[in-house]
């Protein structure tokens, strides 16, 4: 029997599913309703859809899944009750956070608020104990005081526990103390030690990422051991259980239930890991990923075949310093509302209708011009034809509504109004795109975009456009490409340790020492997740800075034991880096080393996509018929043919204007441009050459 | 030429997204704590009159400045001398519109050549269409003290070294010569010159994608659009205040001293009348200028309206040369919001506060939906000297906040900053690592929020103990003496406290300005911030709320009984309400107080 490699990515309203038939290549896809209260519902309903196709559970070779578990327990503070240990006298860490609001418009609103604590006071205990900046200890731990808040804690009734000391990132020995200690007396808490979860300098970032992992551990913990338990039930007997993480590679199942911060970013990132996979198959790697969906857009950047990480991310204001996949998100998708102010100013966004009410032509009692209305009013989506069918859409309500909000009150015609408010959200989503590319350094017109989403395909024609970007590729799947990444990604571990020191005149021994930890440590873990030193790749990098300067480049090193001559490479590396990132560099200047990294990935034998032989098949074979479509007062109303996605085939070629219709979206070509099927029955847009 | 509206919001959001960018720039490429941890810079764009196009709100002061920084580039320049590849800067409160010396703004032109003609060449001299410009704090600028900002200046010729508009960079290369003496009268050379360096690259910047964004959209249009947006602005601020009844309110606050007069609280006076959709802000009332640097420059006074205007009217307002079109002031030559030269003017902030805090109270008479009861102000200390280690000066300056005042139906927030001030704090770790300095204590101070239906929120305490070698430290806060001011009934917070040496025989209690106390080896400096005032009736607030607060450590048992009427019993270790108790001691109290 051939074998089957399974993912899923959970949505808000859909689960997608990818099945990938190992002996064949050939890829089928399924759509789930999402089971929010119990979320393992999906994942089952989807997985036995296979198993009712004659599958056998015991030859599905691979299972992985990106999850909202841990980001919705996080944003719905539905987490654990958690309590907080601190070095004694430094409370304020935790409270006071940065100390400053947002900048923007939190800097002038007087009802602001800072995130909810999510381990409260009431839950912190003080630990007498301090190390010093050199890692010394200069009051060891009160073990007694110790036993004591533990002890306290579960009286309380505490579930789970962060414990972050001051420098422990140089010394970890008073939070190991307290493992050893809550072993004994409090062993049914979960435990998250800042030593263990971010071992990096600045005690707030710190602090707030090992109290989220502690405040999600147990949720997740539980929701991933069930979830194990009901799939062994089906019959799977892999050892492959993954979960995607926002670093963008995946992570074992027990891994991930010990580290559950880092899959916060779980579901977009296999958007971005799915593009990696493409664009290597396709043979390009400089890329920028735009997923619209409903509510929100995420783009991110591919640079060399390999996305941008931060190690500043935040959900919901609170600050996480684990390295994620670098996904700058805005508020624009299909729901977003467009209206306009009392003193004639339009606005397109930042609030949502949501997919309750949802747009107006949703008829469920919208009443607010949304992108989606715009979109059908211009003629790019069809009424009958909206996901496939399953939704019919009232065109004629959300052309009044469009009319009597927008179009009269500019003195401009509906179409023309339409047109208006997807000029306007397209420019904040290109600056979005911006943000990621262009304000980096990077050169927008050396890279191709790729959309997907459902509304992705739609909007990312004009954009294209917009920013001079020559080349737009549309996945044959948009509306499942998470669930398609899940299955392109390897296991993948970050591992950091902070040490400040001068670069030039760096002692090697004790660098080299440290980073030789680091390797031991990664290998250790990756050997337990069942990969063999064959299967293992690391690469360390330094985080340098000018002497001085307050944020690191992360720049990748020579493999250990360094020598000196690789300290002068690392140094013209950083100086070279700091002029793409921000436009100037200062050779003359001291560095500094601020911490050590190891990336380690465990390499997952990959799936082998193949290209698709054509049949023969014309072109005008999948003509479906022809609309008119609105493309702003330049062209105006442009008679546009109809593509059927499904019966397009490699080497087929057209010119725009044109719509190719598929289930989960509609992609537009605009009259600039033409569009090829490229072997992998991916759409290649791009400028007709004049 | 009319824009149409589409095309504006799209410009709009263009410009927003190029200062965003250049707002990144400076502080990724920012060498000093100041603007790298502590985040004190902001940008904008400008057009040739010096009107504000576009910025990135980081610190609203910051943007009041930068037109008056322009008018005075423009009135020491002519537009023949103004070339691409210029920079100006200045740090001058009176010859330019910097607030104090330590901000020094950068200003590049920007010119504008068109579209380059296929197979032809752009013309040679392009249009002036404009300015990028940019603000940073300076570590250290010369004068006296470590920081420059001396509590007990008399003058700004000991506030550091001043420079009028000048010219910094031509053709793109900075002047080597001015560098030179920027760099001789600061203790912290490298930092300095590092920063302004950042802040020309991040104002380059600004020009590259002002240029580009001509090119897509056409120099008129663009241009054409800036009137627009101004326009936008102006008429939503306008309808909201002609949405208020017309009349008149007033409001005072005062600031502790000016630091030379140590016991004599400085009065802030704003009278404020409304009168169909204009409102006039009239600070005549307030006291005279002061001997020490209390003083603002009128270009503050007028940042501090427009804050106040917007957090009023919509804190997501597009902050604009419109809004400033409605701002009217009126200010007395020689009074504390309007010294005569050389006036000092180093330690603003607490002014400014004062002056915040007066504008809510005098709107609020007018339009009373939004209320705040008083906040901490801000403060910041300063450690300089010399390190042992490297032999190099060193600034080590940190700014902080404390409690904010209650809100109608909120509590004040703990541990912030508040009003116009909006700093990071620098962490425990880089501040151990970078400086000779360990700090002892850093939490927030159990019943600092001033009791009231909305709490107040609650101040903090850093104790800093001096390691291996001397070092001089400057304080300049305020309400020290004076408490933030509860509203409706609400208590006023807890004063803040600074002192060397606490509880020891050698305790020494600091007033809110200092400068230059010289600290030794294993000296302890222990700063308290001040909570925020209560809003409402503390007997009102909701026992539940007071119960946690007990549970959370922000009120202590004693002070929920003693000022909420609660009653809350301590056992095993957690708290609970007594609900009689509490019924029968807030009848008491409230039938004492009738």
């Amino acid at each position: 029997m051939a074998k089957y490699r399974v993912t899923v990515d959970t949505g808000g309203t859909f689960s997608d599913f990818v099945f990938f038939n190992e002996d064949t290549g050939e890829i089928s896809i399924a759509k789930v309703p999402s089971t929010p209260k119990e979320p393992f519902q999906a994942v089952l309903n989807g997985a036995k859809e296979l198993l009712d196709k004659g599958v056998a559970a015991k030859d599905i070779s691979f299972f992985s899944h990106g999850t909202t578990v841990g980001t919705n327990t996080l944003l719905e503070e539905k987490g654990a009750k958690t309590g907080l240990l601190v070095t004694e006298g430094f409370r304020g860490i935790y409270e006071v956070m940065e100390q400053s609001r947002g900048y923007g418009p939190a800097t002038y609103d007087l009802f602001f608020e800072k995130p909810r604590l999510l381990a409260p006071p009431f839950y912190t205990e003080e630990i007498p104990e301090r190390v010093d900046f050199r890692g010394q200890a200069l009051k060891p731990i009160d073990v007694e005081s110790s036993l004591q808040a533990i002890r306290r804690l579960k009286q309380k009734k505490v579930e789970s526990i962060a414990a972050c000391f001051l420098f422990s990132f140089l010394n970890p020995d008073h939070e190991l103390k307290i493992k050893e200690i809550a072993a004994r007396e409090f062993p049914e808490a979960s435990l998250s030690l800042s030593c263990e979860v971010l071992p990096q300098i600045r005690e707030f970032y710190r602090m707030s990422t090992t109290v989220i992992n502690a405040y999600i551990a147990p949720v997740m913990s539980e929701y991933l051991g069930r979830l194990e338990q009901r799939l062994r039930e089906l019959g799977l007997t892999t050892p492959r259980l993954y979960i995607m993480q926002s670093n963008g590679g995946v992570a074992t199942f027990e891994s991930a239930a010990k580290k559950p911060v880092a899959t916060v970013l779980s579901g977009p990132a296999g958007g971005v890991i799915a593009s990696v996979g493409i664009s290597q198959r396709v043979g390009i790697k400089n890329i920028i990923t735009f997923d619209m969906g409903g509510t929100s857009c995420d783009v991110a950047l591919i640079h060399e075949g390999n996305p941008i990480v931060t190690t500043q991310g935040r959900i919901n204001q609170r600050p996480i310093s684990l390295p994620m996949l670098d996904i700058h998100t805005v508020s624009a998708g299909g729901g977003t509302i467009a209206r306009i102010d009392a003193v004639g100013g339009v606005h397109v966004g930042p609030d949502s209708a949501g997919a309750d009410p949802g747009p107006i032509c949703y008829d469920h009692g919208g009443e607010e011009v949304t992108i989606t209305d715009a979109n059908l009013v211009l003629g790019v989506i069809h009424p009958d034809r909206f996901l496939g069918g399953r939704l019919k859409l009232n065109r004629a309500k959300a052309e009044k509504l469009l009319e009597e909000k927008i179009a009269r009150r500019l003195g401009l015609s509906t179409l023309e109004a339409a047109d208006g408010i997807l000029k306007i959200i397209n420019a904040k989503m290109e600056e979005a795109i911006k943000a990621v590319s262009s304000q980096r350094g990077y050169d927008i017109r050396d890279f191709t975009l790729i959309a997907f989403g459902g509304g992705g395909p739609m909007h990312a024609g004009r954009m294209a456009l917009d920013l001079g970007i020559p080349t737009l590729l549309i996945p044959l799947t948009p509306g499942v490409t998470s669930a398609l990444g899940l299955l392109l990604a390897d296991v993948k571990h970050d591992y950091v340790r902070s040490k400040l020191a001068p670069l030039k005149g760096l002692n090697l021994d004790e660098i080299n020492g440290l980073v030789s930890q680091l390797t031991e440590q990664a290998k250790k873990d990756l050997h337990g997740e069942g990969f063999s030193d064959g299967e293992i790749a690391l690469q360390p990098f330094l985080d340098l800075r000018y002497a001085g300067q307050g944020y690191e480049l992360t720049v990748s090193s020579p493999m250990p034991p360094l020598k000196p001559a690789d300290l002068d490479l690392i140094r013209r590396r950083f100086d070279a880096q700091h002029e793409q990132a921000h436009g100037h560099k200062a050779e003359s200047e001291p560095v500094e080393l601020v911490s050590l990294r190891l990336v380690s990935t465990g390499i997952v034998p990959q799936a082998k996509l193949s290209p698709t032989t054509p049949t023969g098949r014309k072109v005008e074979e999948a003509l479906t018929g022809e609309r008119k479509i609105f493309f702003g007062t330049e062209h105006g109303l442009l008679n546009c043919r109809i593509y059927s996605r499904k019966l397009l085939e490699p080497g087929h070629k057209f010119p725009g204007p044109a719509v190719i219709e598929q289930m989960d979206t509609t992609t537009v070509i605009h009259p600039e441009q033409e569009a090829t099927v490229d072997g992998y029955l991916n759409l290649i847009v791009k400028e007709k050459k004049t | 030429m009319t824009v149409d509206p589409i095309t504006l919001q799209v410009i709009q959001a263009r410009l927003a997204g190029i200062v965003q960018e250049m707002q990144n720039s400076l502080f990724r490429t920012g060498f000093s704590t100041i603007i790298r941890e502590s985040q004190d810079a902001s940008c904008a764009l400008l057009n040739t009159k010096g009107e504000v196009v576009a910025q990135h709100v980081v610190l609203p002061l910051h943007m009041g400045a930068f037109p008056a920084c322009a008018q005075g580039v423009l009135r020491h320049y002519q537009p023949s001398e103004i070339n691409e590849g210029d920079a100006f800067i200045t740090n001058h409160p009176y010859l330019g519109g910097s607030p104090h010396a330590p901000d020094m703004a950068v200003l590049t032109p920007i010119f504008y050549r068109g579209v380059k003609p296929r197979g032809g060449h752009a013309p040679l001299r392009g249009e002036w269409v404009g300015f990028a410009a940019d603000m940073a704090h300076k570590s250290d600028i010369g004068g006296p003290v470590p920081g420059s900002c001396w509590s007990q200046a008399r003058e700004i010729f000991q506030e550091g070294l001043h420079l009028p508009p000048i010219k910094y960079a031509s053709r793109f290369e900075p002047s080597r010569d001015i560098e030179a003496i920027i760099g001789a009268n600061s203790r912290t050379p490298e930092l300095v010159i590092g920063d302004m360096r950042g802040q020309v690259g991040a104002a380059r910047l600004g020009e590259r994608r002002y240029q580009e964004l001509m090119e897509k959209y056409g120099c008129d249009t663009v241009l054409a659009s800036f009137e627009a947006l101004f326009a936008l602005t102006e008429s939503k601020v306008r309808r909201e205040i002609a949405s208020w009844p017309d009349g008149a309110g007033a409001g005072e606050r005062f600031v502790d001293s000016d630091g030379i007069e140590l016991d004599k609280p400085v009065r802030i006076h704003v009278k404020v009348e409304k009168k169909g959709d204009g409102l006039l802000f009239d600070f005549t009332g307030s006291a005279g200028q002061t001997k020490g640097p209390a003083n603002i420059r009128p270009t503050v006074v007028r940042a501090a309206c427009s804050y106040c205007l917007t957090a009023l009217v919509d804190p997501a307002l597009e902050i604009n040369n419109g809004l400033a079109r409605v701002v009217e002031i009126k200010v007395r030559e020689g009074s504390v919001v309007h010294p005569y030269f050389p006036a000092p003017v180093n330690t603003y902030n607490p002014t400014v506060h004062a002056l915040v805090e007066a504008l809510f109270e005098a709107v609020s008479q007018i339009a009373p939906h939004k209320k705040v009861a008083d906040g901490c102000s801000s403060r910041s200390i300063i450690i300089g000297g010399r390190s042992n280690k490297t032999g190099r000066s060193y600034v080590q300056y940190e700014i902080f906040g404390g409690g904010s005042g209650g809100r109608s139906g909120k509590d004040g927030v703990s541990g912030t900053n508040v009003n116009q001030s909006n700093a990071r704090i620098a962490p425990v770790e880089i501040i151990e690592s970078e400086f000779s300095t360990r700090i002892r204590r850093f939490e927030l101070i159990p019943d600092s929020g001033g009791a009231g239906k909305f709490r107040g929120g609650l101040g903090f305490v850093r104790e800093y103990e001096m390691l291996d070698q001397e070092a001089r430290f400057s304080l300049r806060s305020t309400k020290h003496t004076i408490a933030p001011k509860g509203l409706e009934g609400g208590l006023g917070g807890r004063t803040g406290w600074c002192a060397l040496n606490p509880n020891t025989a050698e305790e020494k209690i600091i007033p809110s300005r200092y400068s230059d106390h010289l600290l030794q080896p294993g000296d302890v400096v222990r700063l308290e911030t001040p909570g925020g005032g209560g809003l409402g009736n503390p007997l009102e607030r909701n026992p539940e709320s007071v119960l946690r607060d007990v549970r959370n450590g922000y009120v202590t048992r004693e002070k929920a009984g003693e000022l909420y009427g609660v009653v809350v019993e301590s056992a095993n270790g957690d708290f609970a309400l007594d609900e009689r108790g509490t019924q029968q001691t807030r009848k008491a109290m409230q039938s004492s107080r009738r």
